[in-house]
């Protein structure tokens, strides 16, 4: 346990931490001189682009590439079975999460197709264009084989099997039980009860999914540019299923357009992409297009939830009784496994709340569709929406103001360190200080006043309500003890130049969320220079230590800390030379702005660049025995709880048109506690993306399919995703309850947007359509399904 | 999707049949049938160009008729693979009944299925796309069967020429 850093009291000229200073990357990508994965072009590169199954299952009877490769130009058509000679398939279970099972998965399938937009073989050529005129004349022959697209149904005793070899559609179940549930609900004064549906959808990145490989076969090394969260993970995942040393395989990413989770997965075209290059022995590129993304990316939070709240007579909750059903796809997806959000969604599900019995069942299905893997929020807005649902439900049997019910049930600022009912160990959450700093931000009375004043007009006004905690910084209890080689800790190796500037190299990675705008901020604090001597160097597994990457809200938490202590390690490693160069004691001397100083006056006594000429060049002026390493590592992992865990409440202000049955959101507020702000504009401007985000689920966004498991959407004009036009001013507010694990006390604050959106949104409509006896509860709300609720369209 | 419909044929049941079984008529009517060749009495090799919102592609497939009930009515089925555009399924019901002596009702229940890109990116105008293929078949169907009438047609040109006449004056 620490004493965090308290960067107000450290206001000397290099006390960046805390301060919304500009990020070093910026000019660079809003110029559009970023290097993304197809700005790199390689001699003698090639292009792969694939053959995707339109069925969304099918045996594959033969596939036939003779006329494709009559194309000029076309070189090269790989089938499943060619790749499975050089590469060994995956099978993404976690060992801890008991009983979960899934079927070997190959870079291209070698009998079957199992989704529609599955790739099924490669076309290789000299560009994107000519490998796509080769797909056009590849003959696959499909037996059409009955698809599992209804995750209802998919236990069915009737229903096919996907694999025949797992014995049932079943991938995993849990039950997280706490208390005497039955009991509860028996003593209950009343109970609520509904069904929830989150909406299957993705991420939609700016940058589509991009890889290019590059394998040497004279030095037998291969280079990977990638478009991904985890570069040291993806260099495990190549090496081991290509069967290379590690050392031999090093993943590059510089410029990241985008990810939200949808880039920290393994993909079966990107590792075939990577399996053709040392099949062919040249540089090979896959850049994913939006039709074929949609069907490819992962998808996520398809799930059906049947929810139950039990209330006593004073207004307390007393008990949940949660059935979460999902259907995943084909295969769970490596390494992470498809498991993890059902499993998420039933450790957060009443998290912010005080109550003693809880029980909780998640059901992970196969099915033939685009496989869900984790995106932003894990879990976590579909066990918001249905705790903030329920919540509501509740206030209103009760007759009770839905604020009121909130403050009475909230877990207090003082009672922690506690333990939820689902088992999730709490350091220190503010619910009461952000429900009241919420209160300060939107004048309840007269939205109130306001909402009666419209109703009298006919014009329905709602406001919802979310509260919401959000697990981040996981420790190895997320994935490292189910097996998988996917690092906890990160690390951050800095370095003083002989010009006095500052390099800081981290394991964390950035995707334009500024991740490189934080170490820069952390580092120069920590050395005591100014922050525009320091440079970050990120995505390169061969210059940068080895961490897990950017995901689940760690860079700043994690990398942050890292950077933290490499740069108050560095700071002392110049402090001990410059105090046998000045005859001075260590702890007399600091480093501000660049120069050593008296630590009492500040009076300067040597610039840094001439404590780095001595030791770089005159080495032989020194003490022979003095350390005189200007570079130290650190690596940092958290050790007292298994996630630090941020809150906040997030609130709604809407219209609903009953006659259209169209949203209009006027204005949206969150409230954030995420620890120790390092960068407000960035913190600021994670939690409006984050809510934007949130709201496209709740509203827009949806991979519909056919009843025969045909996805139907192919692009922007299918898929909606928020506008800018549509989008409510966010107010954003803070309270900060720094995490003692760190000296540096950041948690993280990249999701908790997406946390409380859709729930925030479902309240504020159902209780624009309160006086109208109607309510939604499927997720998107689209005009369809609200004008439904209302009967004045058929269901 | 699916879909029913009736058509009036100015035409005697029988004609009506017997053009129903005639691949050359067919292949005719088919919007978009660049080939229809009979391999047996209930089978046909086919080929067409079919276009569903932005995706225009080729179909190489079979078709099939059965529960043939002559001369009142069968079903004919197909399915086509249009390569990387995906596939294209369907059946349909045809059922012909009397309308006095020199005319026949036709009624038709459709169903059609399509995968792959073609749902992908033209699922939401299959409906109306397959309405419109039923449309144009029935009406060319209809003017091949049928007698050849000059008559709506005409008139309208009549009209026209009255039209333009009068504007330049010369009526």
């Amino acid at each position: 346990m620490n004493e965090n850093i308290d960067p107000r009291a450290l206001d000397r000229p290099n006390s960046y931490i805390g301060k919304s200073v500009p990020r070093p990357n910026l000019p660079k990508l809003v110029e559009g001189r970023g290097q993304f994965v197809d700005d790199v072009v390689l001699p003698r590169m090639v292009h792969v682009a694939f053959v995707r199954s339109p069925h969304a299952h099918a045996k594959i009877n033969a596939i036939n590439g003779a006329e494709a490769l009559k194309i000029p130009g076309v070189l090269r058509i790989v089938t499943g079975r060619e790749l499975a000679a050089i590469c060994d398939p995956w099978v993404a279970v976690l060992v801890h999460l008991a009983g979960m099972k899934s079927a070997p998965q190959y870079p291209l399938p070698l009998e079957r197709a199992t989704w529609h937009g599955e790739a099924v073989a490669a076309v290789v050529a000299e560009s994107r264009a000519l490998a796509e005129d080769g797909i056009a004349k590849v003959d696959v022959d499909y037996d059409p084989l009955p698809a599992v697209a209804d995750m209802e149904t998919a236990l069915a005793p009737t229903t096919p099997l996907i694999h025949a070899e797992l014995g049932d559609n079943l991938c995993f179940q849990r039950t997280n039980e706490s208390g005497d549930v039955t009991a509860a609900f028996k003593a209950a004064h009343k109970i609520v009860e509904a069904t929830f549906h989150t909406g299957r959808h993705t991420g939609v990145t700016l940058e589509p999914r991009s890889i290019l490989a590059d394998y040497n076969k004279g030095s037998g090394k291969l280079v990977v540019h990638h478009s991904t969260q985890a570069p040291h993970m993806m260099q495990g995942v190549f090496a081991k299923h290509l069967r290379m040393p590690e050392g031999d395989v090093r993943v590059i990413c510089v410029d990241v357009g985008g990810s939200y989770g949808i880039k920290v997965h393994v993909y079966p075209d990107e590792v075939a992409t990577v399996a053709i290059a040392k099949l062919m022995g040249r540089p090979v590129k896959f850049i994913a297009d939006r039709l074929e993304s949609f069907g490819s990316d992962i998808h996520a939070r398809d799930h059906r939830i049947n929810g139950k709240m039990a209330v006593d007579a004073e207004g307390r909750i007393t008990a949940i009784d949660i059935d979460d059903l999902t259907g995943i796809g084909p295969y769970s997806v490596y390494p992470r496994t498809s498991a993890v959000e059902g499993n998420q969604v039933i450790n957060l599900v009443g998290g912010p709340y005080d109550f003693a019995n809880y029980r909780a069942k998640t059901t992970v299905v196969l099915q033939n569709k685009t496989p869900t893997c984790q995106y932003r929020a894990v879990g976590h807005p579909i066990a918001t929406t249905v705790t903030e649902g329920l919540v509501d439900l509740a206030a209103e049997a009760l007759g009770m103001d839905p604020i009121a019910f909130r403050l009475k049930n909230l877990m207090r600022d003082d009672s922690y360190p506690r333990t939820s009912p689902a088992g999730m160990k709490f350091e220190g959450l503010s619910h009461i200080k952000s429900l009241g700093r919420l209160m300060d931000m939107i004048d309840y009375p007269l939205l109130r006043s306001e909402q009666d004043a419209m109703r009298a007009q006919g014009i329905y006004r709602g406001i919802g309500f979310a509260a919401f905690i959000e697990l981040t910084n996981p420790s190895p209890f997320m994935y490292g003890i189910g097996g998988a080689r996917i690092s906890a800790q990160d690390g951050c190796t800095v370095r003083i130049d002989p010009d006095g500037s500052v390099v800081a190299a981290t394991g964390v990675t950035e995707q334009g969320q500024g991740t490189e705008g934080i170490i820069r901020q952390i580092v120069a604090e920590a050395v005591g220079v100014p922050i525009h001597t320091v440079r970050v160097v990120t995505g390169d597994t061969q210059t940068t230590p080895y961490g897990g990457g950017t995901w689940a809200c760690r860079g700043a938490g994690i990398g942050g800390e890292a950077a933290l202590q490499a740069g108050i390690a560095t700071r002392a490693a110049a402090l001990r030379v410059a105090s046998a160069m000045l005859q001075a004691s260590a702890g007399t001397l600091d480093i501000v702005n660049g120069n050593i100083v008296d630590r009492a006056t500040g009076a300067v006594r040597m610039p840094l660049a001439e404590l780095t000429r001595i030791v770089y060049f005159r080495g032989d002026t020194l003490p022979p025995d003095l350390p005189r390493e200007l570079m130290q590592t650190r690596h940092f992992i958290t050790k007292e709880f298994p996630f630090a865990f941020t809150n906040g409440i997030q609130a709604s202000w809407l219209e609903v048109d009953v006659e259209t049955g169209l949203v209009k959101l006027l204005k949206h507020w969150v409230v954030e506690d995420c620890g120790r702000i390092i960068n407000p504009q960035l913190v600021d401007e994670q939690v409006r993306g984050g809510v934007v985000q949130g709201i496209g689920g709740a509203l827009y966004e949806h991979c519909a399919y056919s009843p025969e498991g045909q996805l139907l959407v192919g692009s922007m004009a299918d898929y909606l995703v928020p506008m800018a036009a549509e989008m409510p001013d966010i107010e954003v507010g803070h309270i900060e309850t720094p995490t003692r694990e760190s000296l540096l006390g950041a948690k993280g604050a990249g999701e908790a947007g997406t946390a409380g959106a859709p729930a925030a949104i479902m309240n504020a409509i159902n209780d624009a359509l309160r006086p109208l006896k109607a309510q939604v509860l499927a997720q998107p709300f689209s005009p369809e399904r609200i004008l439904q609720a209302l009967g004045k369209v058929p269901t | 999707m699916d879909m029913t419909g009736e058509q009036k044929i100015s035409a005697p049941r029988q004609t009506v049949w017997l053009a129903l079984n005639d691949a050359e008529v067919l292949k005719a009517c088919i919007p978009g049938c660049t080939a229809l060749e009979k391999t047996s009495d209930t089978e046909m090799k086919a080929a067409a160009t079919l276009s569903v919102g932005p995706v225009k592609a080729s179909f190489t497939g079979n078709v099939t008729l059965s529960e043939i009930d002559a001369p009142t009515s069968y079903v004919i089925s197909g399915q086509g693979s249009g390569g990387v555009a995906g596939f294209a399924k369907g059946s349909a019901k045809v059922v012909l009944a009397d309308d006095g002596p020199e005319a026949t009702l036709l009624t038709y229940t459709v169903k059609a299925d399509v995968g792959g890109k073609i749902a992908q990116l033209g699922g939401r105008l299959i409906d109306q796309t397959a309405k419109k293929l039923a449309g144009e078949f029935f009406k060319s169907f209809s003017d091949a069967v049928g007698p050849h009438a000059p008559d709506a047609d005409a008139e309208t040109v009549e009209k026209k020429k009255g039209f333009f006449k009068r504007l330049l004056g010369k009526a």
